[in-house]
């Protein structure tokens, strides 16, 4: 008989749980264990890395795309872990394929099939526009996030990961690798950009105060 | 990539600790950002591998393959009873519950282990057997030991470290939530509530408990099992599973359950024995059941009475057939082992684990709640 466990459909009822990111962990006998092949080891990495991988691949391709982009780079990582051979490495690399990803993404979308209007030659380097966005969201809350991604390559991700992943600055310096002086400039300079952007566009204020 | 910041640059930087760790004071502007763009957030998924996907990886394998010569096999077994030798007389004393501590770091704010607080920029302090961390409404922490895992503490909460040996490690939780990941063996965390005890059997989980005693949990990874003087829930990947003081663990269930299915489990938890309340819930199960649902019905089995065990019945098998050695005689007189053989079968996790832990924790772990404790008879012969 079938297991159960394999006749299990996506989940669409309420969130379960977020599990735990930050700092601190010993992520490196977890990366040895999951390099000897235990994957609940691997299990527990994607639970660890996926909002960051999520927010690196946000950056850059559609949110449509995002969660299964997501799973691609997982996936991809598995069977390459065990060539990884300095596991502190683990979450740079880890993000290095995450943009692979996103560039190879790019790669493969023919033109004039979904992006035709944003998509130029550099297109790899700037990020594709929030198409197919979700039903709930404002036009507004697409307009910040095509603004997030207009930005530099080393400012949009940290504040992507700090703004909609909601990750603290001291754990996007963990999970990425960077030093905490990298990512709070980056998210300082991004942060005074962004002003910049909306403020030209002159959104209307809804009680914050853009 | 990041050029050296100006003075006044620097100065401005320092002063936006919202942005950057969302402490101090809120930036309005900043939280409505984050707010505009909570729908883009990553959702919970489980990471599910392809069915054929190897366990270790193909150069592991290649390797072990070579390893398994003769004359090498013999070499490697000369080398590990040299090693053994030598690390059982160079081994450290460990004394159980005196000197093991776990690392505590500051996540946000400023959590407490007793009165002392952590600051958010010193190094991973010590948590001894016996002390007690804090958080606040605006405090974080992490509590993590290399070999165990790591717990996160949600704002709110106690949690006391009571145990900490080679074979189990236990924490108990007051108040508030935590979330683990655990890479231990199955069994050895354990974590006291004052509703049930959480049994990791190889997973990660979040756990909530209310300050009036009842609690939640929702599993992400593996397995849990939930106890409470011989009344036993097990909570898979996706699932989830409310306690309260005295009564124990309920049914668990699927998240995607519908929603009627999951209005009705805490109604027929909490209703009396024949009461019209709890016959409409069961109804309501066992018609919006699907065959993921089995993991209730499996649950169901043993907190029903006869009457309605045999619906119960006609309900799972309908949806997961009995495996052979499992008939509806033995199902209705709650023989152990059938249903053993019928939880394997649904593959949601081994049971011999959970039957391991059962004999292996002697004494049973007591709930935090001062009840006294009753003689364990069957776990699966209770109702309310």
């Amino acid at each position: 008989m079938a297991a159960l466990s394999e006749l299990r459909t996506p989940r669409s009822g309420p969130p379960a749980v977020n599990l735990p990111y930050e700092t601190g962990g010993p992520d490196d006998a977890l990366v040895r264990a999951a390099q000897r092949g235990d994957r609940a080891a691997f299990g527990i990495l994607y639970a660890r890395y996926s909002r960051m991988v999520h927010g690196i691949l946000l950056a850059r391709v559609p949110f449509s795309d995002v969660d299964d982009l997501v799973h691609d780079v997982f996936l991809e990582a598995l069977p390459r872990l065990s060539t990884l051979r300095e596991v502190s490495r683990f979450p740079g690399w880890l993000a290095s394929i995450a943009r692979n990803r996103a560039t190879d993404f790019h790669r493969r979308v023919k033109p004039n099939e979904e992006f035709n209007e944003e998509t130029t030659s550099a297109e790899i380097e700037s990020p594709a526009p929030s198409v197919n966005p979700p039903t709930h969201s404002s036009a507004e809350a697409h307009a910040v996030l095509d603004a997030i991604r207009s930005l530099p390559d080393a400012y949009r991700e940290p504040l992507i990961l700090r703004l909609v992943e909601g990750m603290s600055g001291p754990e996007i310096a963990a999970r990425t690798g960077l030093t905490h002086g990298s990512v709070r400039v980056n998210l300082h300079r991004g942060m005074q950009q962004l002003r910049e952007i909306l403020g030209r566009k002159a959104l209307p204020p809804t009680g914050g105060g853009l | 990539m990041t050029a050296k910041p100006t003075d006044p640059e620097q100065e401005k930087m320092m002063q936006e600790n919202y942005l950057w760790d969302a402490s101090g004071a809120p930036d309005p502007e900043i939280q409505r950002l984050e707010s505009l763009l909570a729908d883009f957030r990553q959702a919970d998924r489980a990471f599910v591998l392809p069915a054929g996907m190897p366990v270790a990886p193909r150069k592991f394998r290649a390797l072990l393959v070579g390893m398994f010569s003769l004359p090498r096999l013999a070499a490697a077994a000369a080398i590990l009873f040299a090693l053994g030798i030598t690390i059982f007389f160079l081994r450290p004393k460990f004394e159980p519950g005196t000197g093991a501590t776990w690392d505590v770091a500051n996540l946000q704010g400023a959590p407490q282990i007793g009165t002392k607080t952590i600051d958010a920029n010193q190094a991973p302090v010590k948590l001894r057997v016996g002390q007690t961390i804090t958080t606040n409404g605006d405090s974080r922490a992490s509590l993590s030991q290399f070999d165990l895992g790591e717990i996160r503490i949600d704002p709110n909460s106690r949690v006391r470290l009571l145990q900490t040996d080679a074979n189990r490690k236990r924490i108990q939780l007051d108040v508030g939530t935590i979330h683990a990941a655990i890479w231990a063996p199955p069994g050895t965390f354990v974590v006291d509530t004052p509703s049930a005890v959480a049994i990791d059997l190889g997973c990660a989980y979040t756990l909530q408990v209310a300050p009036d005693g009842s609690g939640t949990i929702r599993t992400t990874l593996g397995w849990v099992g939930f106890h409470l003087n011989g009344r036993d829930s097990f909570i898979p990947a996706g699932a989830m599973c409310s306690t309260r003081p005295k009564l124990g663990p309920g049914i668990p269930y699927f998240e995607d359950a519908s929603s009627a299915f999951r209005e009705a489990i805490p109604k027929f938890d909490s209703s009396l024995e024949n009461s019209p309340t709890r016959i409409a819930a069961l109804s309501t199960i066992l018609s919006e059941a699907r065959k993921q649902d089995a993991l209730s019905l499996w649950h169901l089995l043993s907190r029903t009475n006869p009457a309605e065990r045999d619906y119960v019945y006609a309900r799972f098998a309908a949806l997961v057939p009995p495996p052979k050695g499992v008939t509806r005689a033995g199902i209705l007189n709650l023989d152990q082992s059938m249903l053993d053989l019928w939880w394997n079968s649904l593959g949601l996790g081994e049971i011999s684990t959970w039957r391991f832990w059962e004999q292996s924790a002697a004494p049973q772990p007591t709930p935090i709640s001062q009840q006294p404790p009753q003689k364990k008879q069957s776990s699966l012969k209770d109702t309310h």
